[in-house]
């Protein structure tokens, strides 16, 4: 194929722990073309695209650059082929400015100095001529995430980048600026700029992409061109089967609040309101879902409520006890259990066996001690019942959580969680980035314990079809604030939730009282 | 993945044997350069340690303060606090049993009574100058490493003053306390070996720790809070009481190996610096992976490096100071990440394409 | 009892200058994110160096070359150990500080045959004071500052270099942006590891000033373990002031003073020395005590909603 402007060829990742990230896998990409590449969390993109940019090595395969085969062991090599990446997380330095953040790496000289005003006026010239509005003299930190991103672009344009790789640019975007985002791909297509764009959302693949390429654990699924496909075609190639998006559950018949809280009001260190004025009940037997743009106040709101920060005034009531100034350990106590957002830095200790970190929560209750020492027989049978009760895949007990699949590090969360016999479940991101079959089984067990045992929920999640198909009530947090509520939330649409996530429309009090 | 297990413990022991192969290596290489009859010291340093009975004897006096601070620094390094106040609690808790003793003297109260009392004055003297570090990293989140060294020359200052003026023996040469009276002079025992008494405290401590740490929700606290303390916070543990008790559990053990090595080793206090033990303990700890069990090794073997350097000191001339060089390049090699890292990555590498070509067989047929 | 103060103000300028350098030094690196304990131990060796260099290069300026050189490559080690080795940057420091306790003694002995002090053996050499024209001459400020170590002005000069340095150059911005985030610099295609090393580079010329410092100004001869700690103040001094140079060099200007006091109050008065000898570490501690204190209350204050003028939402 001329016209193609990279290619990796017959690529394998295995990282250290033994996973296999990449197996064998192939795929090009076009001149003046926005290439799709999709796949679930966790299928290998992130870590194809880290092998590209050189932030990974490949224990094999190839990569040819407008035909010609390169070897890309650092960033560096990378940029200087004409490749950039705008990744997932932001990696910009807060405290600079964006003059600054753009030139870093290429900083412009003068007299042997660092020349401030030569930056400004590259960025300013590059953000021109793409037609990006940013202001090149503010500091990163007061920019919104939209011109954030734009900054990030910007970074990989001064550069000379050829071939641009997103990932997942969009999912931090609202509605109108990802429709800036996509103007601005289509700019830059068309002056010359090969696009990768890493996406789960198949509708704006569909839209903006003219090829796409399927991973699925780690293999390639083939490369395709989108005209002539649709979504379900390409879900179908992704999962392997068809989606089952729904989840049967009867209604719910909500009991008496578990959860109340009353005009909850956080405040971070930068003096800004994170949470402001939230009120809402959580009744036994229900499931609460929460959603919104990420960075909307649900980190703190988890964290308020798992007795993990404080916060500034307001009332939360779990099991009609107030959860002020209460430790974890009490609050716990009370009825509470906690899946982190983030397994890894809260849902478990890595290094540490899997039976410690099932038992974590537990470990020091009168049934698992013997006068002085631990009970390890109790033990032992408690945590060898709950892997098999959960399916957690693994050599045994003593093996390090760390060296189990994501998915399996969260059966090792939820197994813990799951039977601490609390009546309130907090759950953030439960399913974040692990395998269709353990997102399942998770998803059906929250439904089924609130069904069952009356358990109530708090699921906050990114993912949206996630809290519409659990959740009973649906919330929308955007500002700190909750904008909007629904009595069912499988019957609200997303274009709706939409409007109400990125604060273009907003419920007042006396309209979602009325609601719920 | 069974596999990647086996080969990770089976890389970390080698990892430490070849970390302790290159400083011995050093050692030698050191001692080949600066002396003038290179192969008699490198043969002393080597087997001198072994030549008598004595000597063997003195390798195991000198692991008993190392075990036991080894032991201390196991509780700082569990909960990844470099608390290293245990340097001056080892020093001031021998002052404080000195003191304690010499104003008891005239009560003539038997050893029973006395050993345990001195005990007791050493773990509140450890467990009171732990407290300091502790209590301004958990309030304050002030920087322990910095305190604690800090307030080790502060100590290394007071247990001099201390000696100076309330307890010198006028009568003597040199600088020194009154004697402590012979109720709290432990005994030798093994013979001709001359192995000091402390060895059976060394032992209680190592099995009490080793039950603590692996046995009790304490010790399982501790690690899981070292682990990774925001998830300890998040399933209920106070990780920073925790941390905050293991440094005091630290401090305490570091106090009995000082008023061990005053009871055993000496019959005047006599220290106007500290004395090294409380890094030498850091250095077992690293050696032993802060598993209390192996401490006993790590200690032997620094002891036996130690026994070695006298040898050659007395034989040959040599500073013994070249050993903290060799104790310091232990140290970075085996807390050295990437030491040795590429080969087991390799090998990791190597099993997982075994397993999966094993399955694609299987596949196939 | 009667006190000079204008010796002790001359003698807490002068005390200060080690420190001072101690904590540009440990400033650099804290600004490209790392903790530098190991500063001890690089001015241990660099004091040590100073003697040495100067003694067969017969020649001060040799000795403060011999210092830098040393500081240098005793930070190229640690950096090496921590970057390139990936050991916990802590456990390097105590580590190499243990060794730089040992080693300066096993090289003073190897060398001169004594285990406590060169100055039987070596040479004494001093960098030179320098009297200001015109200010000598002012009544009290003519005593307090001039006639000082040479590297007492340099002393000062560093600190606005080390501003210019951060601020003004592209090395500068590259250090702040790998102590902010690395990873960002990372994906620009800077080496973080790099710059960790300059930053160590020019961590390893202030030490081997502050060490030079020791050996041939304050006294003009090495003794053993005679860094005593100032590393540890210089490092707490920058941490007062959260790295911004010039606050920094003020903080270590408060701990020459304390330094002094206990320097004049021996001097002075009969107070039993180990009280005195206490009073820079105890000063240290309370002054980490105190800054610690102000932050948490800060953050508290803001989180509480008691801070006024701020934004909402």
């Amino acid at each position: 194929m001329a016209d193609e402007v990279l290619r990796m060829q017959n690529i394998t990742k295995i990282y250290p722990n033994g996973f296999v990230a990449n197996k064998d896998i192939t795929f090009g990409v076009g001149v003046n073309e926005i290439h799709a590449l999709v796949g679930e969390n966790g299928a290998g993109k992130t870590t194809l695209m880290k092998i590209l940019f050189g932030m990974e090595p490949a224990q094999e395969g190839k990569i040819f650059i407008n035909g010609k085969e390169e070897k890309i062991t650092n960033p560096l090599d990378a940029i200087a082929k004409g490749v950039g990446m705008v990744h997932q997380h932001f990696m910009l330095v807060p405290s600079l400015t964006v003059a600054e953040n753009v030139t870093l790496g290429v900083e412009p000289m003068k007299n042997g100095l660092f020349d401030f005003e030569g930056a400004v006026k590259a960025t300013q010239e590059i953000a021109d001529k793409y037609n990006f509005k940013v202001d090149a003299r503010s500091k990163v930190r007061d920019l919104s995430v939209g011109q954030m991103q734009k900054v990030e672009i910007l970074k990989a344009l001064i550069k000379g980048a050829k071939i641009l790789i997103l990932d997942e640019p969009t999912a931090v975007l609202t509605p109108q600026e990802t429709e800036e985002l996509f103007e601005q791909l289509f700019t830059l297509r068309d002056s010359g700029v090969s696009i990768i764009f890493i996406s789960h959302k198949l509708e704006e693949v569909m839209r903006i992409c003219s090829k796409v390429t399927v991973l699925r654990h780690g293999q390639c699924m083939g490369t395709h061109d989108t005209e002539g496909l649709n979504e379900a075609a390409i879900s179908k190639l992704m999962v392997g089967r068809d989606v089952v998006l729904k989840i049967e559950k009867e209604d719910p018949k909500p009991g008496k609040p578990v959860v109340s809280i009353k005009n909850l009001v956080k405040i971070n260190a930068h003096g800004k309101h994170v949470i402001d004025g939230v009120s809402f009940d959580i009744h036994a037997g229900e499931v609460i879902g929460i959603a919104g743009v990420e960075g909307n106040g649900q980190t703190e709101l988890s964290e308020v409520l798992a007795g993990l920060s404080d916060f500034a005034s307001g009332e939360v009531k779990l099991n009609d006890t107030s959860i002020a100034g209460k430790s974890v350990r009490e609050i716990r106590d009370l009825g509470m259990a906690y899946i982190a957002e983030d397994r890894m830095v809260e849902g478990v200790a890595g290094d540490m066996s899997i039976k410690m970190n099932i038992m974590a929560d537990r470990f020091e209750k009168k049934e698992y001690k013997n006068a002085l020492f631990m009970n390890e027989k109790k033990i032992n049978e408690a945590v060898n019942q709950y892997i098999k009760e959960f399916e957690i895949s693994c050599d045994g007990p003593d093996q390090p959580v760390r060296m189990l699949s994501g998915g399996n590090i969260q059966k090792v969360v939820v197994a813990r969680e799951f039977t601490s016999g609390a009546n309130f479940i907090l759950a953030c991101q439960p399913t974040r980035g692990i395998d269709v079959g353990t997102a399942e089984m998770i998803r059906k067990t929250i439904v089924r314990k609130a069904r069952e045992e009356g358990t109530a929920t708090l699921l906050i999640s990114a993912d949206l079809n996630e809290v519409l198909e659990c959740s009973d009530r649906l919330l929308v947090m955007h500002k700190g604030k909750v904008v909007a509520a629904f009595p069912k939330a499988n019957e609200v649409s997303e274009e709706t939730l939409g409007e109400y996530m990125l604060g273009v429309k907003e419920m007042t009090q006396e309209e979602m009282e009325a609601l719920l | 993945m069974n596999k990647t297990q086996k080969i990770e413990s089976v890389m970390e022991v080698v990892r430490i044997l070849v970390g302790l192969l290159i400083a011995y290596g050093v050692a030698l290489l050191t001692l080949l350069l600066i002396s003038d009859e290179p192969g008699f010291i490198i043969q002393q340093f080597i087997i001198g340690p072994f030549s008598s009975a004595r000597r063997i004897g003195s390798i195991v006096n000198l692991a008993i303060p190392f075990t036991i601070c080894g032991l201390s620094m196991c509780f700082m390094y569990a909960v990844n606090k470099f608390n290293l106040i245990g340097e001056g609690i080892f020093m001031f808790s021998a002052c404080m049993v000195t003191l304690v003793s010499v104003n008891m003297a005239n009560m003539n109260l038997p050893s029973v009574v006395m050993v345990p009392l001195m005990y007791i004055v050493a773990i509140l003297t450890g467990v009171v100058f732990a407290f300091i570090p502790a209590i301004m990293d958990r309030k304050f989140n002030a920087n322990v490493v910095v305190v604690s060294l800090m307030l080790n020359s502060v100590i290394a200052y007071l247990a001099t003053w201390v000696m100076r003026y309330l307890m010198l023996d006028s009568t003597i040469a040199y600088l020194g306390s009154k004697e402590i009276p012979e109720s709290v002079q432990l005994p030798s025992i093994l013979g001709s070996f001359r192995i000091q008494s402390g060895l059976i405290v060394a032992i209680i401590c190592v099995v009490l720790v080793s039950l603590l740490f692996y046995k009790t929700t304490f010790g399982w606290k501790m690690r899981i809070v070292g682990a990774n303390p925001r998830f300890a916070t998040a399933v209920g543990m106070s990780a920073l009481g925790v941390s905050f008790a293991a440094q005091l559990a630290g401090g305490a053990f570091a106090g009995i190996a000082g008023a061990t090595e005053m009871m055993c080793n000496y019959t005047r206090f006599q220290w106007t610096v500290t004395t090294q033990h409380g890094f030498d303990g850091l250095l077992v700890a690293v050696l032993a992976k802060k598993n209390p069990v192996l401490v006993p090794i790590g200690a032997l073997f620094l002891a036996y490096i130690r026994i070695g350097a006298d040898v050659v000191n007395t034989s040959g001339d040599i500073p013994t100071e070249f050993v903290t060089v060799i104790q310091g390049i232990i140290i970075l090699l085996v807390a050295a990440e990437s030491f040795l890292s590429g080969t087991k990555n390799k090998l990791i590498f190597k099993a997982a394409e075994k397993e999966e070509k094993e399955k694609q067989a299987k596949a196939a047929a | 009892m009667s006190i000079d103060w204008v010796a002790f103000i001359a003698e807490g300028i002068k005390m200060a200058t080690p420190l001072v350098f101690a904590a540009l030094a440990a400033l650099i690196t804290r600004q490209a994110g790392m903790f530098n304990m190991g500063i001890e131990g690089m001015i241990l060796c660099s004091a040590l160096g100073a003697v040495v260099f100067a003694h067969y290069g017969n020649s001060v300026w040799i000795g403060l070359l011999g210092a830098i050189v040393i500081g240098l490559v005793t930070g190229m080690i640690i950096a090496f150990s921590s970057l390139t080795g990936k050991t916990d940057l802590y456990l390097t420091c105590i580590a190499f500080n243990l060794m730089a306790t040992g080693g300066t003694v096993f090289v003073m002995y190897l060398l001169t045959g004594e285990k406590s002090t060169t100055s039987g053996a070596f040479r004494a050499y001093a960098v030179p004071t320098i009297d200001i024209p015109l200010i000598k001459d002012i009544p009290v400020l003519g005593r307090i500052i001039s006639g000082q170590s040479l590297l007492t002005y340099l002393a000062v000069l560093s600190v606005f270099l080390v501003w210019f340095l951060l601020k003004k150059t592209r090395i500068g911005l590259r250090i702040r942006a790998v102590g902010e985030n690395p990873k960002a610099a990372e994906s620009v295609g800077i080496s973080v590891p790099k710059i960790g090393y300059i930053s160590f580079a020019f961590c390893g010329v202030f030490a081997g000033l502050s060490g030079a410092f020791l050996s041939m100004s304050w006294v003009q001869f090495f003794m053993k373990n005679m860094a005593n700690g100032r590393g540890y103040i210089g490092l707490s001094a920058q941490n007062m002031a959260n790295g911004e140079p010039v606050g920094s060099a003020l903080a270590a200007l408060l701990f020459g003073f304390t330094d002094s006091l206990s320097i004049t109050l021996k001097n002075q008065t009969k107070f039993p020395t180990e009280f005195l000898n206490m009073i820079p570490y105890l000063a240290t501690i309370f002054a980490i005590i105190i800054t610690s204190m102000i932050a948490i209350n800060k953050k508290r204050k803001i989180e509480k909603g008691m801070a006024k003028g701020k934004e909402k939402a």
